[in-house]
């Protein structure tokens, strides 16, 4: 499987401007390179799933775009303005809101100040104190715990408080980073439920996910990166249908 | 009993500035993991500059201390970007030997422009005791010691009720899910460096107002407020307090009644026996550090 190098990499651009375009993205650890080369499109309230092994390089590209890692080379454009190399702040500030792997919920502080600090940069309490109520009334469940240290609530609770709390800063491009990592089946179901819900809601998700089957079940279009570049992009619709070629793809 | 109660206000009084000290510390060792070696010469600078304020320039002491807060801040803000920002994230190692470097050249930087000579902050008020039953204390001492509190309750609030303060506790928790939140992690960094250090140098001038400022203080100072830190808890704001009262009450105890000269000893006895029985320290911040 050679990987394959393309222009519009989108199975379905042209139909409007992306609202975050990748372009040839490199990216290194120190001396390791780690991305060679990912070019990525995503439209306005698309879902788009990244798929592939561990290590690919799925996370370093989502960490690129959020401005926590230096692009080497390579073009990153939200709405048409470069934002590659930007720091994390001006990101966030920009609309993309990234929720990480493991979650890195802070343990030590309550479930209400995690999700009152994702509004960081909002400067009304005012604002704040809306956003706060709408997660609230999306995670009722957090409402019930907002007093307690995030670190005592379970794996799936501490990823609600990650999701909602990247959703403080009102995103239109929500990033998740391994949502179902840990969880039980049920658990998973009931994230993707909520990815469904947000999307519904207009915000445009990018998800990069290990669980293939979930992952496909609710993204509308995937790119399978593969040793730190795209090696197809197709939609999530004809990849769920052909087992024999995901397996060729993520190598079986 | 009557010495004894002398004896324990005397602990207390000293304690406070200990616990100020070591406050100062806590955030720059316990929190940012900076094994800040050039801490009791923040303390020493925050004197000497309490000293040229209020002889040299002929501010009154609070004035002085407004000034030593604001050049101690910035002070402790520039060495934070320009030199810490350069080892962060690289282990403890650089960090002990940039801070001794630093250590060095401050002591004698000092020693060049002002000589080795104690110097005396002048004071706010007109020295006199005050009875407190069988108790005897200076006015000196009970307005120092009040600053020294308000300080305390002061850094308190900033940490616990601003919105830099949740930024701080945010970034020595977990800096990446910070930054993703949008908070700017190397100037949290600066200004917790730059709180650490004003709260050094504010205790540093304060002490030298009741006894005096000299160059070659830092060294003792940066000791004991590591006995503090250590005794009370690595990075906990109730375990510096109490560490620091504990500290000064047991060595004006130990100096009262066993040996004046081996009061410095006890910091490390003290030590050696927390090491022992509770290595966490008094008070375990485990949980908020995660």
């Amino acid at each position: 499987m050679s990987a394959i190098t393309m222009d519009a990499p989108d199975a379905v651009a042209g139909r409007t401007e992306p609202v975050l375009r990748v372009r040839d993205l490199h990216v290194s650890y120190g001396s390791t390179a780690a991305l060679h080369g990912i070019s990525l499109d995503v439209h306005a309230g698309e879902t788009v799933a990244l798929i592939g092994a561990n290590g690919a390089g799925k996370s370093t590209t989502l960490r690129a775009i959020s401005g926590l890692l230096k692009a080497r080379s390579g073009s990153i454009a939200w709405n048409g303005k470069p934002i590659a190399n930007r720091p994390p702040e001006e990101i966030v500030a920009a609309g993309i809101a990234h929720c990480p792997e493991e979650r890195h919920v802070w343990s030590g502080m309550t479930v209400e100040e995690n999700i009152a600090l994702g509004a960081y940069l909002c400067r009304s309490k005012e604002e704040v104190r809306t956003r706060m109520g709408m997660a609230f009334h999306r995670f009722p469940r957090l409402r019930e715990r907002a007093r307690q240290m995030a670190g005592t609530l379970s794996g799936g609770e501490q990823q609600m408080l990650a999701i909602a709390r990247a959703l403080m800063s009102e995103p239109r491009l929500l990033m998740l980073d391994e949502p179902s990592l840990g969880l039980s089946p049920r658990m998973a179901d009931e994230v993707f439920d909520v990815v469904r819900a947000i999307n519904a809601h207009g915000v445009t998700v990018l998800l990069v996910e290990q669980n293939i089957h979930n992952a496909l079940a609710v993204a509308s279009r995937a790119y399978v990166v593969k040793t730190g570049r795209i090696a197809a992009a197709r939609p999530a619709a004809e990849l769920r249908g052909d087992p024999e070629l995901l397996k060729a793809y993520l190598g079986g | 009993m009557d010495l004894f109660l002398q004896f324990l206000t005397n602990g207390l009084v000293v304690g406070v500035f200990y616990a100020l000290s070591a406050l100062g510390l806590t955030l720059i060792f316990g929190l940012m993991r900076v094994v800040n070696f050039a801490h009791g010469e923040f303390y020493m600078l925050g004197g000497v500059v309490g000293w040229f304020a209020t002889t040299y320039l002929g501010l009154d002491f609070f004035s002085g201390l407004v000034l030593v807060a604001l050049a101690m801040g910035g002070f402790g803000w520039v060495v934070d970007r320009f030199l810490i920002e350069r080892v962060r994230g690289q282990g403890e190692e650089p960090g002990i030997l940039l801070t001794i470097g630093l250590s060095i050249f401050l002591v004698n930087i000092t020693l060049l422009a002002i000589g080795p000579a104690p110097l005396k902050v002048t004071r706010a008020i007109t020295e006199g005791p005050i009875f407190l039953g069988p108790v005897t204390i200076t006015k000196m001492r009970l307005l120092a010691m009040a600053i020294g509190v308000t300080l305390i309750f002061g850094a308190h609030a900033i940490i616990h009720r601003t919105r830099l303060g949740s930024a701080m506790r945010a970034t020595f928790q977990d800096p990446m899910a910070a930054s993703l939140a949008g908070i700017r992690t190397k100037q949290v960094y600066a200004a917790t460096f730059a709180l650490g250090c004003t709260l050094s140098a504010l205790s540093g001038m304060l002490l030298a107002s009741i006894y005096s400022a000299q160059a070659s203080v830092g060294g003792l100072v940066s000791l004991k407020s590591f006995v503090v830190v250590i005794l009370g808890g690595m990075g906990s704001f109730p375990g510096a307090i109490a560490g620091g009262l504990l500290l000064g009450v047991a060595e004006a105890l130990w100096g009262g009644y066993v040996a004046t000269g081996m009061v410095d000893i006890i910091g490390f006895l003290l030590v050696i026996l927390i090491l022992v029985l509770r290595p966490q320290g008094l008070f375990s911040i485990r949980a908020e550090r995660a």
